[in-house]
């Protein structure tokens, strides 16, 4: 049967050269290489969730009387949108599971980028050949915050209403084109009714769209780059260790999809998340406090919280206060982010190729540089909750506000120098592992720093080199293409 | 090493030092107190909402409720009975030193004292409204949500959680905050809405009817007893614990399982 | 990875595992038809695909063949010699249109006009800003009125009481939404002296959209007369006008001037004293 199947499309399409290759393919079993499918696996279920969900949404801001389970608001005329919701979470069956699995599917789909692409940033992953795929990577990210927060609009509920007037004005504030842009964005000045419609269309076809595309070209470039590996004995630059496609690694991998999905629909089931019944049905005079945006548009939040009272006013024209940290810094952010392997390559005059990953303290600079930036956006996410801070502690809102524009003064650079500090340790020490290094590597670090290194350069695989780098020993890297060895 | 001793040394002093001041502390407060407000139970009877003012409120809002440089006069504004009766079933009143902020905590006396103290304070003739009559039953939810919405929400939450308020611009003053209304009974929420305490806006008979205020006390009700079908509840405050969650049970445990199903370098 | 020894032959864990998972749909199927409960419907999901997690991870462990073995990775990738090649192609191309280089003018210029006019649909998306952020329906003479349309006489809120108020007829208009404040009495403090006359029997009104990112600045406390925004706490000072007294604000909430009308009731005396709202590119001085 399978035979005959095979041979079908293989007289047609003149597919077995491929499957064979496919099949016997080689992937590295480091586990930091399977976070990214975990986005992957994440961005699975939030299609098979979502699509659910769109069977029972109705994307309109027109009126109707909700009837159904939900005793406070029977009887009441709301949007169709939230009615909608309303009755997703208390009259489908399996409604509310579907919701909340979603919606927790993206907070984790979002986090696992970003470890993802922190993983990539400190290894050295994107260097020459792969800054293609850097650059399709971050624009995953860009995509995946948007959909997140078009997908968190929806319901029409007063937290979500909420968001949506702060987009608006945030649209509002770009030079010169802000109030057209936040017009055709909206439909007209806000509470346009049109919103929830459009972002309906973005949110389930032209963002999943771009998103499966970039996320097919992201493979396909994996595929045929081949994966990046740490530095151990056999692996070189010119070959890849690890299990074969099939089965070890397909099983291993269908495995994780599952597992994460288990994962999500625990969550799903047991953590309530975004219950827009409790929140009411937007009205655009009503509020409510405390008010944040999903985790992913945090930083945003926070510098909107931080940045001090200021606006630019030039020859009668005004740039508003939240341009700047709503516009201008993710701006900036992202531009750079793009910008970084060919930043790294010029400033560090490296474009050669790589495929040896570097540890993190084999490129002490970069690593500081991470640390300090992912200071400073933590900064801001944690200030995005100043509010609820002051609450907790019981202190004032402007007491704790204070705090942290001091702390992100000083915290990234601070965090940076001890990154650094801590890199130059590790490697003068030869650990091999960061629990290994004696305490005094550090504190004695600049004596051991000369020192050190010259001792353990061997050991430690210091040096830049990058061709043939290593024996292939061990009876793992026989000079035949595929030869196998079994598990020691 | 005698270095090492001396600075171990000026530790200890200062340790000491502080422990001292703190110890100094306590004892000053409650010499402060225990003068004016004695535990010692008031027996029963006509004289005892007297007794009880004379005792424990008299030295800050004077003897006959014209307040003095301690404490407020009771009988201004929206003072009068309704306002007692929430400040002391609240336990916001009454504080052991007059620079104490008032905070929501269990009442000093059980309801009967409350009532006597409540007709002795309303004998000065504060203009206040009475102590309301609250019947959640007569009130509509619908209405209830509408309103609560429209008018509590924006400081309360909309989960009635509560929220910071705005106790600035001084980084260095003292929190304000919108209580949680989560153990309100609704006699005090009905009480809160006419007399306006502390920050909170007055919400008083001529803007809201009786019909109304029960509606309200009726959503809040629900409110206190939510209908969380969705699983544990995360504290009722929005993204910020979900976000929490989402990075340390989800993002963590699927990092969990790629550890378990992967290999470490030096590990096949 | 390593592993304690073993008393079960291999397999056995991976069968309870698939075991396990059947069982726990089952189970959901059962939830299903009793008419569903959230939480249990998560929990059995969860275990089901869990199952299937642990056993094809361990079968995958334990069972069949793990790394080890070495690809060779393709040392031509991002050569020169083949680019040269296709560059040389398409060179060749190049120069056969480049000789008809008035034709490939008017090429592009009928792509250009063809890219330009497929431009005007977006146009279509939204009406043109216009005044609309600078006029809201109120003007003088105009109620104001509760969400539900009542007219608000002086009486009906007591000192320190605040109410949302909208212009009669307009409950709808979102940039006209307007924070009623009832003030102590002899507290209001004009700006300006042509807003002497904009607090009668002290009442108050201010827009309740934000003048930093729009939420309605739904917070009053009366006993310090401020007015706090809960999105990104900006503090305005409604004795000064509402001017933002901390957090990012740099602007006043606006004015709405009122009067009492022969009737009795709350009415505006004008539109508010400078456009509401966030800042914009072109937003008009006040």
């Amino acid at each position: 049967m399978l035979r005959q199947t095979a041979g079908w499309f293989d007289t047609r399409l003149g597919t077995s050269a491929f499957v064979q290759k496919a099949l016997t393919k080689v992937f590295p079993d480091h586990w930091s290489f399977m976070i990214g499918e975990i986005a992957l696996y994440s961005f699975i279920v939030l299609l098979l969730t979502g699509t659910f969900l769109t069977f029972f949404f109705d994307a309109s801001t027109s009126h109707s009387v909700y009837r159904g389970a939900y005793e406070p608001l029977n009887g009441v005329e709301v949007s169709d949108a939230y009615r909608s919701v309303l009755e997703l979470s208390f009259d489908v069956r399996a409604g509310l599971v579907m919701r909340q699995i979603h919606h927790w599917a993206a907070l984790v789909f979002i986090g696992s980028i970003v470890v993802h692409l922190c993983r990539v940033f400190f290894t050295g992953a994107f260097r020459r050949p792969r800054e293609i795929n850097w650059i399709i990577g971050v624009l995953l990210l860009i995509l995946a915050i948007f959909n997140g927060f078009s997908g968190y609009s929806l319901p029409d509920d007063l937290l979500s209403g909420t968001g949506l007037r702060i987009a608006y004005s945030i649209a509002l504030s770009v030079p010169l084109v802000g109030t057209w842009m936040a017009f055709l964005l909206f439909g007209g000045e806000f509470p346009a009714d049109e919103i929830i419609g459009r972002l309906f269309v973005v949110h389930i076809m032209i963002v999943p769209a771009l998103i499966i595309g970039l996320l097919t070209v992201h493979l396909a470039v994996v595929w045929r780059q081949k994966h990046t590996q740490f530095r151990e004995p056999g692996r070189t630059e010119g070959n890849v260790v690890g299990s074969r496609l099939w089965p070890s690694y397909a099983a291993k991998s269908v495995g994780l999809f599952f597992a994460v999905s288990a994962v999500l629909c625990v969550m799903g089931g047991l953590a309530q998340i975004n219950p827009v019944w409790l929140y009411g049905p937007f009205e655009p005079q009503q509020v409510t406090s405390p008010a944040q945006p999903d985790w992913y548009l945090g930083w945003v939040e926070g510098a909107l919280r931080l940045v001090p009272a200021f606006d630019v006013r030039l020859f009668g024209y005004e740039i508003p206060n939240p341009f700047f940290p709503a516009v201008l810094l993710p701006g900036v952010t992202f531009t750079l982010l793009l910008a970084w392997p060919f930043l790294e390559q010029h400033f560090a005059h490296d474009k050669e190729a790589h495929h040896l990953l570097d540890r993190p303290r084999d490129h002490p600079v970069r690593t500081a540089l991470g640390a300090t930036t992912l200071t400073f956006y933590t900064v801001m996410f944690v200030a995005a909750s100043n509010d609820l801070i002051a609450k907790w502690l019981g202190a004032s809102i402007f007491g704790i506000t204070l705090v942290f524009r001091i702390l992100i003064l000083i915290m990234p650079p601070l965090v940076g120098w001890g990154t650094y500090r801590l890199m130059k340790a590790l490697t003068a020490s030869g650990a091999g592992h960061l629990s290994e290094m004696p305490l005094a590597a550090l504190t004695n670090g600049a004596s051991a720093d000369g020192h050190g290194s010259r001792v353990h350069e061997g050991k430690a695989h210091t040096g830049d080199g990058h061709a043939g780098d290593g024996p292939a020993g061990n009876g793992l890297g026989a000079p035949a293409e595929d030869a196998h060895a079994p598990r020691g | 090493m005698r270095h090492v001793q001396g600075r171990a040394g000026w530790a200890v002093k200062v340790l000491t030092a502080l422990g001292a001041v703190a110890l100094g502390g306590c004892a000053y407060t409650s010499n402060l107190t225990s003068p004016y407000r004695s535990q010692e139970p008031v027996a029963d009877g006509p004289e005892r909402g007297r007794v009880l003012y004379l005792r424990d409120c008299a030295w800050c809002h004077a003897t006959d409720g014209s307040g003095t440089g301690r404490g407020p006069d009771l009988i201004s504004g929206t003072n009068g009975a309704a306002m007692t009766d929430f400040m002391l079933s609240t336990g916001r009143m009454p504080i052991n030193d007059p620079s104490e902020p008032t905070r929501l905590s269990p009442p000093s006396y059980n309801p009967a004292e409350i009532e006597d103290l409540v007709a002795y304070v309303s004998a000065f003739g504060g203009e206040g409204p009475p102590v309301p009559v609250v019947d959640s039953e007569a009130g509509d939810l619908a209405l209830g949500l509408e309103l609560y919405q429209e008018n509590c929400a924006a400081c309360h939450s909309t989960t009635g959680v509560g929220g910071a308020l705005a106790a600035g611009p001084d980084p260095f003053d003292e929190t304000l905050i919108a209580p949680s209304l989560i153990r309100s009974t609704p006699v005090q929420t009905a009480e809160a809405m006419k007399v306006g305490p502390g920050t909170m806006p007055v919400f008083g008979s001529e803007t809201f009817s009786d019909m109304e205020v029960n509606s309200i006390v009726r959503y809040l009700s629900h409110l206190q007893r939510p209908d969380d079908r969705g699983g544990l509840p995360l504290g009722h405050v929005g993204p910020v614990t979900e976000g929490a969650i989402g990075w340390l049970v989800g993002v963590g445990a699927a990092l969990v399982i790629v550890r378990l199903i992967g290999t470490r370098v030096g590990e096949e | 990875m390593s592993r304690g020894p073993r008393t079960s032959p291999p397999g056995s864990g991976v069968a309870l595992a698939f075991g396990l998972s059947a069982l726990s749909s089952i189970g959901l199927t059962v939830v299903y038809a009793f008419g569903g409960q959230p939480q249990l419907e998560g929990l059995l999901l969860g275990v089901a695909l869990g199952g299937l997690a642990v056993g094809l991870v361990r079968w995958a462990q334990d069972l069949m063949p793990g790394g080890g073995y070495v690809e060779q990775r393709d040392t031509e990738m991002g050569g020169t010699l083949q680019s040269d090649a296709a560059v040389r192609l398409f060179e060749r191309g190049e120069e056969e249109v480049q000789r008809r280089s008035f034709l490939g003018k008017a090429l592009g210029a009928a792509l250009g006009a063809l890219g330009l006019a497929a431009l005007f649909p977006i146009r279509s998306l939204g009406s043109a800003p216009g005044t609309s952020l600078v006029v809201t329906p109120w003007a003088d003479g105009i109620r104001a009125v509760t969400i539900d349309g009542e007219p608000v006489r002086p009486e009906e809120l007591a000192i320190g009481g605040v109410l949302t108020v909208f212009p009669d007829g307009h409950p709808d208009a979102a940039d006209a939404q307007t924070l009623l404040i009832h003030l102590s009495p002899g507290t209001y403090r004009p700006v300006t002296s042509d807003r002497e006359g904009w607090a009668p029997e002290d009442f108050v009104a201010f827009s309740k959209v934000c003048t930093h990112a729009g939420c309605p600045v739904g917070l009053y406390q009366p006993a310090d007369h401020r007015l706090f925004c809960p999105c990104h706490q900006s503090i305005f000072d409604v004795l000064e006008a509402a001017a933002p007294i901390a957090g990012p604000a740099t602007r006043p909430l606006p004015q709405l001037p009122l009067r009492i009308d022969t009737e009795g009731y709350i009415a505006a005396g004008g539109d508010y004293s400078e456009p509401i709202g966030p800042g914009y590119w072109s937003r008009p001085r006040a």
